[in-house]
């Protein structure tokens, strides 16, 4: 079965992969190096940090020297990432030994907010009695379900109460890569991409959408870039406090809507114009932008007798349970499943793998075996595993067989040819008999011909 | 206990309780003084918590006869300008060290006697008591670690309580960093490096004070097990004796307790055990080393 993962398709990847002008533009803007500096792996925060502060280009021998010799693999991807976003910039000098300085705007924007500090994109609209604002709890529970109406919504349309505002071929978009249409009077069904998708954490998933949702975004009219600074800005908001929508341009404008339906922003009309408040989805997208653990609460608490509790309401939640486990019966609060093999190999048939069950079921323990380590328990941990093995207790290798050998002398020849490549699988001397692997094949017959 | 849910976070999440010496005592002498230095630990502590949205920063001042908090990130107030943050620092060192010096008069009659050394053994058991509170609110925490940075000499008379706190950051698995400020090396904060796996530096410029917190005390823990960072040439083991809180290098000790005497004693202080040797003569006993 091929191992594929669903690139979880860094937000990162995509600024990194806009052209160098347009790049240097977005780092104008303090929030979006602040952003793309929180999104660096732990080393390159390090050196951007020590570079700050430093005018002179510095070789790239010098930072080899900063690491331990285990570090070095990490080190590489540190500059390597700091290259591709244009924080870095190569410099050669005349004795053409490599050399970077830091992108003069970044380090200009990140000086200015060490010494004297961030701010806030916009100001806060004032309180108005006239308006009732919803209280931080009703904000999270109103982008909860958002979120999971238009996932409900995204894996199959016809179960879901009320619709988003997306248009089909928006869904459709999204819908590219996770699902497909098998045969066309069937709805469509999960691939194994789709799949995996489900089972990612929240922040992922989300990226992932914002991605899809920023890819078309040149279709409709909207310029990448803005989106891109628009996203990147929302995370430094403040939880919980009205922004007026006359703020934003036309393009944030349009985006707000479908950011709406998203479940990242609440939409409000206040006495004489829209508000706007960024939910706990939209502030945490920073904290997100690689992959870092989400903090929900959990609600899933496994025994040792396979069987599975999950507190919770959620029809999405069910769902995904349904993956790999057998759903007894579901309570107002409570779901009760039995996690068999037959549901696993279910879900091994769909391609989902051992690991990404084992992490989401540790990923959305529940508080009270969360604390337990381990929070799953190993029998079952092991069992998936043994299970999933089960299914590859066969490995196949393309291979060829060669027999009917005239000779002995010719046997044994081939043999050490085939030795000597390191793809000699397997040979009976009695019989006369060799396999070998097929990448050899054609240099094989090269060879025989050349020993007639 | 040790921290092993904290695994489950993005790696570099870090909390970082910094202990600044505020001795008026030895800043009045000190070749930076006391406003350049906070020029320099005030965008340090910024740029800790730029480096990830979940870090969090905790400053605690440790005055001649008191110590108390000053600063806490993770206090509400998320957003908040930074300007306003700073001054909000400076405004709370300046009243901490006022009252401070009320303390240190009021207990030493007419104040003649200078205290030359900080409480740093009460600084570091305010913070540690501040990092096991973070242990128990629950199961996903920052990683923690200590940095200290001191100007002031070292009191002999906090050895035992300096020593209990090293040990207790060591089973906590907290590292304490240190760094010197000052003219002279401080074997406590030596030693408390050494045995909980920090890191200690004294720089040789003060004029680049951030750098140097940038390069090397800015590193998460995840991280400097790929960094080279600062090793101490050698470590100053001496202990203070508990009767008189002198610095020795050699002297008597309980083999029950441990506890160090510098001059013969017939009895523990510490653990009440006796000790029925016979009085020693004058000569000095050879010495292994």
């Amino acid at each position: 079965m091929p191992q594929v993962r669903i690139v979880a398709r860094n937000f990162m990847d995509m600024v990194a992969a806009l052209p160098a002008a347009k790049l240097d533009k977005l780092y104008d803007s303090s929030f979006i190096c602040e952003a793309v500096l929180r999104s660096l792996p732990p080393l390159a925060k390090k050196y951007v940090l020590q570079m700050l502060f430093l005018d002179s280009p510095l070789t790239a021998k010098s930072m080899e020297e900063w690491v331990l010799p285990d570090g070095l693999s990490k080190h590489k991807v540190a500059i390597d990432r700091l290259l591709q976003l244009r924080v870095f910039m190569e410099v050669n000098d005349r004795k053409k030994e490599p050399s970077y300085k830091m992108n003069q705007k970044f380090q200009s924007n990140m000086q200015k907010y060490l010494t004297t500090g961030g701010t806030v994109p916009r100001e806060p609209m004032p309180l108005n009695a006239a308006v009732r604002l919803p209280s931080v709890g009703e904000l999270e529970t109103y982008a909860m379900e958002q979120w999971e109406c238009f996932l409900l919504q995204l894996i199959n349309s016809s179960q879901v109460d009320k619709s988003t505002s997306f248009s089909s071929s928006m869904m459709r978009a999204f819908q590219r890569g996770l699902l497909n249409s098998s045969r066309d009077n069937e709805a469509p069904r999960l691939t194994e991409n789709g799949f995996q998708f489900l089972l990612m954490e929240t922040n992922a998933q989300l990226w992932y959408i914002i991605r899809e949702y920023i890819s078309s975004a040149e279709e409709r009219g909207m310029d990448p870039t803005d989106l891109i600074s628009f996203l990147l800005e929302l995370s430094f908001h403040t939880l919980g406090e009205a922004y007026s929508v006359n703020t934003l341009t036309e393009v944030q404008r349009l985006a707000i809507k479908d950011l709406a339906d998203l479940g990242l922003v609440k939409y409000l009309q206040g006495r004489k114009e829209g508000l706007f408040m960024p939910t706990k989805l939209a502030t945490n997208l920073s904290v997100s932008l690689s992959d870092a653990s989400s903090r929900k609460e959990g609600f899933v608490v496994v025994e040792t007798n396979f069987r599975m509790y999950a507190y919770s309401t959620s029809r999405l939640h069910c769902e995904i349970l349904r993956l790999f486990s057998r759903i007894e019966y579901q309570l107002p609060n409570l779901i009760v499943g039995a996690i068999t093999k037959e549901s696993l190999y279910n879900a091994f048939e769909n391609g989902i793998t051992a690991e990404q069950i084992v992490s989401f079921l540790q990923q959305n323990a529940h508080p009270r075996v969360a604390e337990k380590m381990p929070s799953v328990p190993e029998n079952v941990t092991d069992q998936i595993r043994l299970w999933e093995a089960d299914r590859n207790r066969v490995e196949m290798t393309p291979s060829h067989l060669y027999e009917d050998f005239p000779s002995k002398d010719l046997f044994e020849a081939c043999c050490d040819f085939a030795r000597d490549y390191g793809c000699l699988l397997w040979q009976d001397t009695k019989k006369m008999r060799l396999i070998v692997k097929g990448e050899l094949h054609q240099q094989m017959r090269d060879f025989l011909r050349g020993q007639r | 206990m040790a921290s092993a849910p904290s695994k489950l976070y993005q790696d570099d999440v870090s909390l970082v309780v910094a202990l600044l010496d505020t001795n008026p005592f030895f800043w009045a002498a000190a070749s930076l003084p006391f406003s350049e230095f906070l020029h320099h630990v005030i965008p340090f502590i910024n740029s800790l918590l730029l480096l990830n949205q979940l870090n969090r920063v905790v400053l605690i001042a440790t005055g001649t006869s008191s110590c108390g908090y000053i600063f806490d990130s993770g206090d509400g107030n998320a957003s908040g300008n930074s300007n306003a943050v700073c001054s909000e620092i400076i405004k709370k060192l300046e009243d901490f060290v006022g009252k401070d010096s009320k303390i240190g008069k009021g207990s030493n009659g007419d104040g003649t006697r200078p205290a030359i050394s900080s409480l740093l053994s009460g600084s570091l058991s305010l913070a540690l008591c501040y990092i096991q509170r973070i242990f128990r609110s629950g199961t996903r925490h920052p990683q923690p670690r200590i940095l200290c940075l001191q100007g002031s000499p070292d009191g002999p008379e906090q050895y035992v309580a300096v020593m209990n706190s090293i040990f207790s950051a060591q089973r906590l698995m907290i590292p304490i960093d240190s760094c010197i400020v000052g003219a002279q090396h401080s074997a406590f904060l030596q030693q408390a490096s050494y045995i909980t796996g920090g890191v200690y530096l004294k720089p040789q410029q003060l004029d680049g004070l951030f750098q140097f917190l940038a390069a090397v005390f800015a590193t998460d823990l995840h991280s400097r097990n790929f960094l080279r960072l600062p090793k101490p040439a050698g470590v100053d083991f001496r202990a203070s004796c508990f009767c008189h809180k002198k610095t020795i290098d050699m002297g008597y000790v309980c083999s029950v307790c441990l506890s160090i005497f510098c001059k013969y004693h017939k009895k523990c202080s510490t653990c009440g055990s006796e000790f029925n040797q016979a009085a020693p003569d004058s000569t000095i006993p050879d010495q292994k080393h």
